[in-house]
């Protein structure tokens, strides 16, 4: 590459073709339900703890299928699994495994 | 059973000559109506029964209708113009019926029994139950009203529901009982985008001032003309869309409601007070339909409508010889969807009779 | 009686011996290792309990009443209770009759561990005496009893609906061989005392064998055989019993003691747990009564289940059921010995790492207060606005002043975390509403949710403050006169909430409530024993379409009483019964009461 004298910034693009999807498949192995999500934002809505926190059961499923792992973990860590979500999510996905799901999946991956 | 009706048929007196009416229309709704219309002019001898006091069904008390705004009451009007020739029997239901040779005896709540070769079930849908939601506070607060409700006081004018406070910001929520497994209905309902966005600039219209929201999941405007709707409600009208359901609704203390969804394009969660909140409840099956559907043994399909012979070249035919659907009773569909149906289900009943 | 046999002593005891010695070191090395594994405080607590008068009595007289009358078991069903307590009473009737006879006759014989069960062998009758035929009587009489109790056992085999139970445990292969040893125990013992009856003498059941044998046996070869094969039969049962359901035997006369010194589930495997699934029975009483027993596919699911795959340490299963229940807690309250499904499943929740830990120290919520009664919706109540804005109507009506803690959205209370195990997140939760409440300034703490009530009253340190749930607050206000109804005609039936009746014995307020507003109706399966609705918290892997046959069948137990509407007290309860229930309307407590408001208030 021809040397600018300046470096170019990482491309914001999310390259669909090297996403690291690993956490994501193992994530349905654990809880189907997830591949369900239609992206309403009604768990994100309804959570007791996204004013504080930013959880969303949504950006978490959207995180982990475009490998952002340390978004999604931040998120995590705010659930009080109090299953608001479960109850309004009009696909019926079983939102609390999912996160408990989610939570125990990073270590398997050598995070 | 059957033989048990034809003996009483017997002792009752010598036996008449069976007068075949023809054809039994289930449902004085717009399918209903249209599809006995085209059979009139086919030639056929039309009874049309309808379990309610009025003809119509649901369009009867409607106001408008997308995407031209046409008076809902004209094409009711027009319609029951052109079944002049037949039998409309009001506030009646089927009892019970019995195949009888290759047509069908049916007793009438009336007390008559009459004698038809094919029937047609026209009968339409349910809205949902809003109050199912438990979370949008339909029947709890004041603020919440229906689409239906909408649309009522849009012909009358007197809900004091709107009429009784200040309308400065109005709230849509699509997908009420749509495509919502927890509430027992997996299926689009596939009118509620449009009526929304025509609802909310019918609102527009009214209270010029008031901001107009639409929450959606998806927008699904697959009609004709109804992008046009769509961007006239933008430009026009500045109607908000935001992409996010409603799942949570509470009271403010001065009198407003408080929604909250989330704005999933920017996400993050957002808040709003609103004077009205418009709940787009969807298209799902009649549920009295089910002693109707064993008492004629056609099957239900997994939604919970009629099940048709096949979804694609046989919508209008059940598995059952003789008896056809038309309209909402297989499924969401369009006001002229309904009709084409009709006309469809109308030409494959004549069919079926030259045949016999 | 005179000694018949020189020595007293026969190889054909040493089978029985083999079995007695092995059992009873088993249990010794058993029970001193539970006691080592509780924690430190816990066994201090439990010793100091063995010493103290009071619970020494408390314990001899519950181990009594449940180990070998099984007063729980008769409760349940008559039949079910004669079975097993014939068995246990019979068999400790005939053990301690056995050492009476040793000590009456043969005094210097009681050291010997065999002599008491095999007397009639070792024995001859020199002559008839009262006392001899008492007791001659008295040993054939509970043999009687404990065969009648063996034949019912093997009806219930075949015809478990006449036991109450529609469903029993499947047994492993060291349980059937347990079962059939056991079976077979006591007509070796009858057939070997036969045998004897002419030589050691006997009553009204061993004499008229004997006799009846001799019209067709006249060597006496076989009656050593039959004695061999007692004693074998007793062996294997006693070699077998550490690793068969039998060990509830012994755990359970550990386990009350322990509970009745409030010792608890502290960890997953040790100790108190460890004691709890050895004093399972393996009965399948839990079978029936779990919610989930509706669906075929969750049958091995239930609390008996966990505690056989806890006796295997098979991780995967564990953890598959330990995650699957809804943590109602029925079996608890049907279960004889009182096996803590619940609390066994959360610990071993608990014992699960996750990689990522919950973090709320940017939660940061605040509170209005400003009355003394402070309302909290929780997480459920605002996804249930009817219960909210009723009870707010209810108390304003009784002109209670009262500030809603959360208006726009609280923090969690705790018990979901505690639920899934998390326990130390909860308590980060538990310790931040603590000081809103606190700082609040009110004295009562108003809730309208079971599952919040639950973790209020039992895990949060309030000093001062009356923590109390919606139903039992506005039966006071009724009874006080402050809420005025009329009793109408409607008719109710109340479904007790899991966390509500279960986990915190309020069964009656409500129905006072009820019965005040109209008629009450009672569901066939009520209080303590009411149907999980399915909608619980506790399970964490039951997925919504799973969870729909549970809905189904508890309403049905509601609706089959065709009152005009089903009344909870839960808002989970309610949404969850909600969704399902098309003909009957299903109402929190507090609707009722706002509607009965309103009719009085438009009648006056």
């Amino acid at each position: 590459m021809i040397p600018f004298g300046f470096s170019l910034s990482p491309s914001s693009v999310t390259d669909l073709d090297k996403v690291d999807t690993r956490r994501y498949r193992e994530l349905l192995r654990l809880e189907p339900g997830a591949a369900t999500c239609i992206g309403c934002g009604s768990c994100s809505a309804t959570c007791t703890s996204s004013a504080w926190t930013g959880m969303s059961v949504r950006k978490v499923i959207l995180g982990l299928q475009r490998g952002r792992d340390v978004e999604v973990d931040a998120m995590l860590r705010g659930c009080m699994l109090c299953g608001k979500c479960t109850m309004v999510c009009p696909r019926g996905i079983n939102t609390r495994n999912l996160i408990l799901a989610a939570m125990r999946i990073s270590k398997e991956d050598g995070k | 059973m059957a033989k048990k009706l034809r003996k009483k048929y017997i002792s009752s007196g010598p036996m008449p000559v069976p007068k075949w009416e023809n054809v039994l229309v289930v449902g004085a709704g717009i399918a209903g109506l249209e599809a006995a219309s085209q059979l009139l002019s086919l030639g056929y001898k039309v009874t049309l029964i309808d379990k309610a006091s009025y003809a119509g069904g649901h369009v009867a008390s409607w106001h408008k209708l997308f995407p031209d705004r046409t008076d809902a009451s004209s094409v009711i009007t027009g319609l029951l113009s052109s079944i002049a020739g037949a039998t409309l029997l009001l506030s009646t239901e089927i009892l019970s019926v019995h195949r009888l040779g290759e047509g069908f005896a049916v007793v009438l709540s009336g007390g008559e029994t009459l004698y038809f070769k094919a029937i047609l079930l026209a009968t339409g849908f349910s809205l949902f139950p809003a109050e199912k939601k438990e979370e949008y506070g339909y029947g709890v607060y004041n603020q919440v009203i229906t689409n239906s409700d909408l649309e009522q006081w849009f012909n009358e004018g007197n809900d004091p529901r709107i009429n009784d406070r200040k309308i400065s910001s109005v709230g849509f929520v699509h997908c009420v009982g749509s495509r919502d497994i927890k509430a027992g209905n997996p299926q689009c309902s596939k009118v509620c985008c449009i009526t929304a966005v025509k609802q909310a600039i019918e609102i527009k219209q009214h209270f010029p001032d008031a901001e107009v929201w639409c929450f959606y999941m998806d927008l699904r405007l697959f009609g004709k003309k109804y992008e046009d709707f769509y961007i006239s409600a933008q430009k026009d009208y500045g109607i908000h869309f935001i992409r996010g359901r409603v799942s949570e609704v509470s009271e403010a203390i001065d009198g407003e409601v408080i929604v909250k969804a989330e704005d999933t394009l920017n996400g993050r969660p957002v808040k709003i007070k609103l004077s009205l909140l418009v709940l787009m409840a969807g298209i799902i099956s009649r549920n009295d339909i089910q002693p109707l559907a064993e008492d004629l043994s056609v099957m239900m399909d997994s939604d919970g409508f009629l099940l048709s012979r096949d979804n694609i070249t046989g919508i209008t035919r059940s598995q059952r010889p003789g008896i056809f659907y038309a309209g909402t009773c297989t499924g969401p569909k369009t006001i002229p969807e309904s009709l084409a149906e009709a006309r469809s289900a109308a030409i494959d009943i004549h069919n079926y009779l030259r045949g016999l | 009686m005179t000694e018949r046999i020189p020595g007293a002593f026969h190889p054909f005891v040493i089978p029985f011996l083999a079995g007695m010695l092995f059992v009873l070191g088993y249990c010794l090395v058993g029970m001193v290792r539970v006691t080592l594994e509780l924690p430190r405080e816990d066994r201090r607590r439990f010793l100091l309990s063995l010493i103290t008068p009071r619970t020494l009595w408390k314990n001899i007289k519950d181990i009594f009443l449940n180990c070998l009358i099984h007063v729980n078991l008769w409760k349940r069903n008559k039949n079910l209770g004669f079975m097993h307590s014939s068995i246990a009473f019979g068999w400790f009737m005939i053990i301690l009759l056995g050492h009476i006879e040793v000590a009456l006759f043969l005094p210097h014989r009681i050291r010997f561990f065999y002599y008491p069960i095999f007397f009639n062998f070792f024995v001859a009758e020199a002559d008839a005496t009262i006392k001899g035929s008492v007791m001659m009587f008295l040993m054939d009489f509970f043999l009687l009893i404990i065969l009648i109790g063996i034949a019912m056992a093997m009806v219930k085999r075949i015809r478990s609906r006449w036991f109450g139970m529609r469903r029993t445990t499947r047994l492993s292969l060291l349980d059937s061989i347990g079962l059939y040893s056991l079976w077979a125990i006591f007509p070796l013992r009858l057939l070997a005392e036969s045998f004897t009856a002419h030589i050691s003498g006997g009553s009204f059941l061993t004499i008229p064998m004997n006799w009846l044998f001799h019209q067709f046996l006249t060597t006496e070869y076989h009656i050593l055989p039959t004695w061999w094969a007692y004693s074998i039969a007793l062996g294997v049962f006693m070699c077998v019993l550490p690793f068969t359901r039998y060990m509830h035997i012994p755990a359970e006369m550990l386990l009350i003691p322990m509970r009745n010194a409030g010792i608890r589930v502290r960890h997953p495997r040790k100790g108190f747990a460890k004691l709890e699934y050895y004093s399972c029975p393996g009965c399948g009483v839990c079978i029936d009564a779990c919610p989930m027993s509706v669906k075929k596919e969750n049958l091995k699911d239930c609390t008996v289940y966990l505690n056989r795959q806890l006796r295997r340490g098979n991780e995967r299963r564990i953890a598959e059921i330990s995650d699957k229940c809804l943590l109602c807690g029925k079996c608890t309250a049907v279960c004889q010995v009182g096996v803590e499904g619940p609390e066994l499943r959360v610990a071993q929740r608990e014992r699960r790492r996750y990689a990522i830990d919950p973090d709320y120290s940017t939660v940061r919520p605040e509170v209005k207060g400003g009355s003394k009664v402070l309302y909290f919706a929780g997480c459920m109540t605002h996804l249930t606005p009817s219960v909210k804005s009723a009870l707010s109507s209810v108390l304003e009506t009784a002109g209670v002043e009262f500030s809603t803690m959360d208006p726009d959205g609280g923090i969690c209370c705790g018990r979901p975390l505690m639920m899934a195990g998390r326990k130390e997140a909860a308590d980060a939760l538990i310790e931040k509403n603590r000081e809103l409440i606190l700082g609040s300034g009110c004295d009562t703490l108003l809730l309208s949710c079971p599952i919040c009530y639950r973790v209020f009253r039992d895990s949060y340190d309030l000093p001062g403050i009356r923590v109390v749930h919606h139903s039992v607050y506005m039966d006071e206000l009724l009874r006080e006169g402050r809420l005025k109804i009329n009793r109408g005609y409607e008719c109710y039936v109340y479904h007790d909430p899991c966390e509500l009746g279960r986990g915190c014995g309020i069964y009656d307020q409500p129905r006072h409530l009820l019965a005040s507003a109209g008629e009450l109706v009672e569901a066939k399966k009520n209080r303590a024993e009411s149907i999980c609705c399915g909608g619980s918290l506790g399970s964490l892997s039951l997925s919504f379409e799973k969870r729909r046959d549970i809905t189904l069948a508890s309403l049905r137990n509601l609706t089959d009483t065709e009152a005009d509407a089903v009344v909870t007290a839960c808002p989970l309860c309610k949404s969850t019964y909600g969704r399902y229930s098309d003909d009957t309307p299903v109402m929190d407590i507090a609707e009722v009461m706002q509607h009965k408001i309103l009719l009085y208030e438009n009648h006056e």
